[in-house]
This record gives structure tokens, sequence and C-alpha cells, in this order.
């Protein structure tokens, strides 16, 4: 189902959706892009992503999962809910809302997590097309289309009146029922589509090569060696990550109280799987490989699916440029 | 398989009371402890192999097989050596003393495949404590097997954990029971030799077998490479694998190897499912 809305009638749409729910919307910050709360301010401009991704706000980087008080010998426990409210995340891009799709599936399966799945319920996903391609980003390698996607509530593409909208789900639906949209037609979906500008002629890598290279190269140390020489350790790759997700559990210890919480953590990190006697990846290039081989080897075998999005993050902030792309390019040969 | 945590919360674990505490070495000690909702006590069940997350709050959250067997459900039992802060939290506590539980988690061994069959239980050090659990269970349907070997060593005399339950098994008529020590002592009497150059001596046939080790990674390897000589193919060796976990649930990530969370997917496996995907990380 397709709708259109003029620029005039969105701003007066999310008025009065902000009445209902809370909106999360891009905004540059001290020269950084993040999702915040939608003051109706003027419609963000030349937004192309937000420097970390959204996953923080399904999975937070910080939950307290619940709490304790001890006195006299007993203890008492205390489920800390998951946070509950409507939201509007308005915005979102195509990559990083596939990367909520690739997530789903883990917090879902045999113990369902009721505080990633509440956020994901609880947010009405509103996508954007992408006018240009991110500075290191290998979406179109990964099958993600910048201009088309099915992982929104409502996918929006530019057109010079204002918007049109295509319309995936109930809710959705519901959404988008009042008279600040008019109808409109598949043709004039397909007219607003862009081609990417900077598109290449050949893609970097054939995608269907990747889990099958990366599981090829598993035992050569010498080649996961020479990729991961250069890397620090850092981290930033996995804290940039929209499908990074590895979580660390630990205790905050007050007197008489105390809450046990969750956090991200990283596989780049030493201590990550440092065990009572040993640690099988002590060494970096056995962390960097078990990195790459779990997007795109492991995942795939567990998921059907690649923790990947190319969305560029771990290539363009990477402090020493270990390009990610370099290696999929060398196992997809 | 019963599916615990109060409420929806997967992290959130059930109180449990320190019963008892049993020191077993210089730096492990056992733990009997039971539920302190009498309602989660009367509903739990798990399976010999199977693990559980337990809490000292305050100091976080650890990982230790449940060492009891699902046959004598009263109380359950886990040891734990002493090595790390939770572990050391552990060694801190008495008797009448609180902590959480979460579990039971991971598969179990595969009893189906084992009755009817030879068994021969490896055991090093407080690698035994996972075997424990299955080896009472055994035992306590004693008809379902057929004959039963348990060898097991440790560094010194005073490194052997379960004493109680090795003179037990020495005395049990339907158990054939070997206890080694690296390096001896003035008044042991046992075996003295390494668990695996033993087992080659005790040379237990293969046929109609099934064999099941845990012990420190060195003495496993070594173990499967004495058991292959006696003949067992990968499809008869059981071990459990060691990986650091958090969650225990599949979620958080850390005990991944290859396409498998051990906590999830094992920790139990096969010799023959390890094979096909362990690396050189193991």
């Amino acid at each position: 189902m397709y709708r259109k809305i003029s620029k005039e009638n969105l701003r007066k749409w999310l008025g009065e959706l902000k009445a209902r729910a809370a909106i999360l919307a891009p905004a540059k910050e001290r020269g950084l892009w993040s999702y915040r709360e939608f003051g109706l301010q003027d419609f963000p401009l030349r937004f192309r992503n937000s420097r970390l991704p959204p996953k923080g706000l399904f999975l937070d980087p910080l939950r307290a999962l619940f709490a304790w008080k001890s006195s006299g010998g007993s203890v008492q426990l205390t489920p800390l809910p998951p946070l509950n409210g409507q939201r509007i995340l308005i915005g979102l891009k195509p990559c990083d809302a596939r990367a909520l799709r690739i997530l789903e599936p883990i917090f879902t399966r045999d113990y369902p997590d009721v505080f990633f799945l509440d956020n994901l319920s609880r947010t009405l996903r509103l996508g954007q097309a992408c006018s240009v391609l991110c500075t290191g980003s290998f979406c179109l390698e990964m099958g993600i289309d910048p201009q088309e996607s099915a992982d929104f509530d409502i996918f929006f593409r530019e057109i010079p009146a204002g918007y049109l909208a295509r319309v995936l789900t109930d809710q959705g639906r519901t959404f988008t029922e009042g008279d600040f949209f008019a109808e409109a037609s598949a043709g004039e979906w397909d007219l607003a589509r862009r081609e990417m500008p900077e598109k290449k002629e050949k893609p970097l890598f054939r995608l269907e090569r990747v889990p099958a290279g990366v599981a090829q190269s598993f035992p050569d140390k010498n080649f996961w060696e020479r990729v991961s020489a250069k890397c620090i350790n850092c981290g930033i790759c996995t804290y940039l990550c929209p499908t990074c997700h590895c979580f660390d559990l630990g205790d905050l210890q007050m007197p008489g109280q105390g809450v046990r919480f969750r956090c991200w953590d990283s596989c780049a990190f030493p201590g990550f799987t440092k065990m009572a006697g040993h640690n099988p990846r002590e060494e970096k290039w056995r962390r960097y490989r078990q990195r790459v081989s779990h997007k795109f080897n492991f995942f795939y075998q567990s998921f059907q699916s690649i923790a990947c999005v190319g969305c560029g993050r771990c290539v363009v902030h990477c402090p020493v440029n270990l390009d990610l792309r370099e290696v999929l390019v060398e196992v997809a040969r | 398989m019963s599916q615990l945590g109060p409420e929806k919360n997967i992290y959130q674990p059930h109180l449990v009371e320190i019963i008892k505490v049993i020191p077993e070495t210089w730096d492990t000690k056992t733990f009997h402890i039971q539920f302190q909702d009498a309602a989660v006590q009367e509903s739990f069940s798990f399976l010999s192999g199977q693990f559980g997350e337990y809490s000292v709050f305050g100091e976080g959250e650890a990982t230790f097989c449940i060492s009891s067997s699902p046959t004598r459900l009263d109380h359950l039992e886990f040891s734990v050596k002493r090595i790390g802060r939770v572990t050391h939290a552990l060694h801190q506590l008495n008797q009448g003393d609180l902590i959480g539980f979460r579990g039971p988690y991971g598969n179990h061994f595969p009893l189906d495949k084992l009755k009817g069959k030879n068994l021969l239980f490896v055991g090093g050090g407080i690698g035994l404590a996972p075997l424990r659990s299955l080896i009472h269970n055994v035992l306590d349907n004693r008809l379902d097997y057929r004959e039963i070997t348990i060898l097991y060593g440790a560094r010194s005399p005073q490194d052997l954990c379960f004493k109680y339950d090795l003179e037990t098994w020495s005395r049990n008529p339907t158990v054939k029971m070997i206890t080694t020590v690296d390096v001896g002592d003035k008044d042991w009497k046992g075996q003295v030799g390494l668990v695996p150059n033993i087992l080659e001596e005790v040379g237990p046939s293969a046929d109609g077998a099934v064999a099941i080790t845990c012990g420190p990674p060195i003495m496993i390897r070594y173990a499967l490479r004495s058991m292959e000589k006696l003949g067992f193919t990968p499809s008869q060796v059981w071990t459990t694998l060691e990986m650091k976990m958090k969650c225990g649930l599949g979620k958080c990530g850390r005990c991944n190897i290859g396409p498998l969370y051990v906590c999830k997917d094992g920790p139990v496996f096969s010799l023959a499912e390890i094979q096909s995907f362990l690396s050189d990380e193991f």
C-alpha cells in the first residue's frame, strides 16, 4: 500500500503523533548524528547515517536486569521490568533496519529476552531511502537496497512535493490512516526511485562466495595474522556495528543492595573468552578470525542470514584503517 | 525441560540456600543447595550433564555443572575450584547463606545411548564433577547398564575430589574403580601414573562400550588417544566441552565455537560431533 504526504503535513502528522508517542529522529549534535527526541525542529537535512547504530535503542548499552537487597542474612530480589511506552523511530536507514531483523531471532529463540523484544514491539520503524552511499559502505554488496526495504513499518522516499510512503505493516497502516496522507500508486513509488550516484560498475565481491570463502580460510593462520596485523583490539568495530550483540553480565554493588546489569562486550578483547585455566583466543588473529567467521559463516549456518549489513561504520572509524572489505574481497576470490 | 526464571526475566535467578559445604581439597569445595521457594524445589528437574549459573550477589555469576544426580533431587550439588572472583566469593560462604541459581541449561548425557552398554568413565581433577552426576544416575538404575569402570586421577592424593564417592564406588562390587595420582605420598596405596597411561594398562574393551570423559584439556587430549588405541570409535566417546559462558541462554555470544553455542548446543558432545567443528582453538 502506498501513500503520500506533503512536507508541511508530515510535520503536522509528527506533531500529532508526538502527543501519543516518543519520537526519535536523527539530530546532529557536536558534529555527530544520533537518534534523539524529536522536537519538531526542522526536518534533518543531509542525514546519511548515525555514528552509533540504533541497536542501542533496542539492546541497551547498559541495562539493569534485576535488583537485590540484603539484610541480616536474607536476600530479596526485585525484577526490573523492561521499559515501555510507544516509540516512533524516524529516519532509520535500510541497513540498520535489516540489522534489527538479523538480531531478532537471537533474542527470540529458546529463551525470549523481554528486554530486547519489548523494545522492538514498542517501536514503530519509519525508514527513509538513502540518496547517497555512505563513505566506506558496502551495503549493495551485502544485498541491501538503499532505495527499497521491507524491514520497516513505513518506508519513505523523498519527492519534490514531499514524501511517498510504502506502508508495510498493519501498525504502519493504522498510523497513516488520517487526513495528512493521500493515496498514491505503485507507479508513483517506482518513479521516485533514485539511483545511487556513486554506484560502482562491478560489486567489490560476490556475497554468495563469502560464507564458504570464510570457512575455507579458517585454518589459514598466515592469512588471519596478515589481515589482523594492525588491529589494536580497541573494539570500536564491534561497538559501532549494528549487528554485533555480544554482551557481558555484571554486578553493581552498594551497601546492602545492588543490581545485576547487562552491558555490551566485544570479541576483540582478550578477556572475552578467558577461562580459569586457559584462553582459546589469546592471540589477536584468533579474535579477528572469530569476528569475521561468526558474522559471515557461523551466523549464516545458524540463522541463514549474514550478520553484516555493509553500513561501513567499522571501515570508516577503525583507528588503524583495517578495512573489512579487503578481507571479504580476498576470501571471496 | 523445566524452564526457570521468575516472571519472564530470563536473567533473574532463583534464591537458593547453601545447606552444606564440603571441603574437597585445599582449593575445591562442594556446595549443597536447596531452593528457598519450596514450590520451585518441588517442580525442579534436570538431566545429568546440564549446568547452572550461580550468583554471589555483588560479585557476579559463574557457570558450574550440576554435580549431583537427578535421581537424588532433594537438593542440588555443585563443586567449585577457587580461581577467580566469583569462585573466591563462593568459598567464603557458609551453610545458611543465600546465593542465586539459574538453570538447568544445556544438553545432557545421552542415557538412551548408554543403556545396555559397558560404561567407562575417565575423569581428572574437578572434571569428575559432571561425570559424578552421571555415575550416581546410572548406579541408581544399575540394572540398565552392564560393566561399569571408573578411572579417576588427580595430581596428588591431596587433589582427589569426592573422596567419599571414590570410597563408596570402590566398595561397590558392581563397579571397577581405579584411582590414580601423578605423584603419590607415603600413605598412598592406589595407582601412580597419568590417567591416559593407566587407562592403557587397564585396557578396557571397546566392544559394546561407551566412554565418557571429563578433565583438564591436556588429560582429555591424551585420554582420547588412549581410547583410540583401545579401539573406541569417535561415536563411542562422549565428553563435556569447556568454554567461557555468561548467559547460558545462547545469546551473549561468548561460548561460540563454529556454528554452535556450547551453552545451548552442548556442553555434552560425542567425539564424532566435536571432530566436525573443533578447530585449532582447542
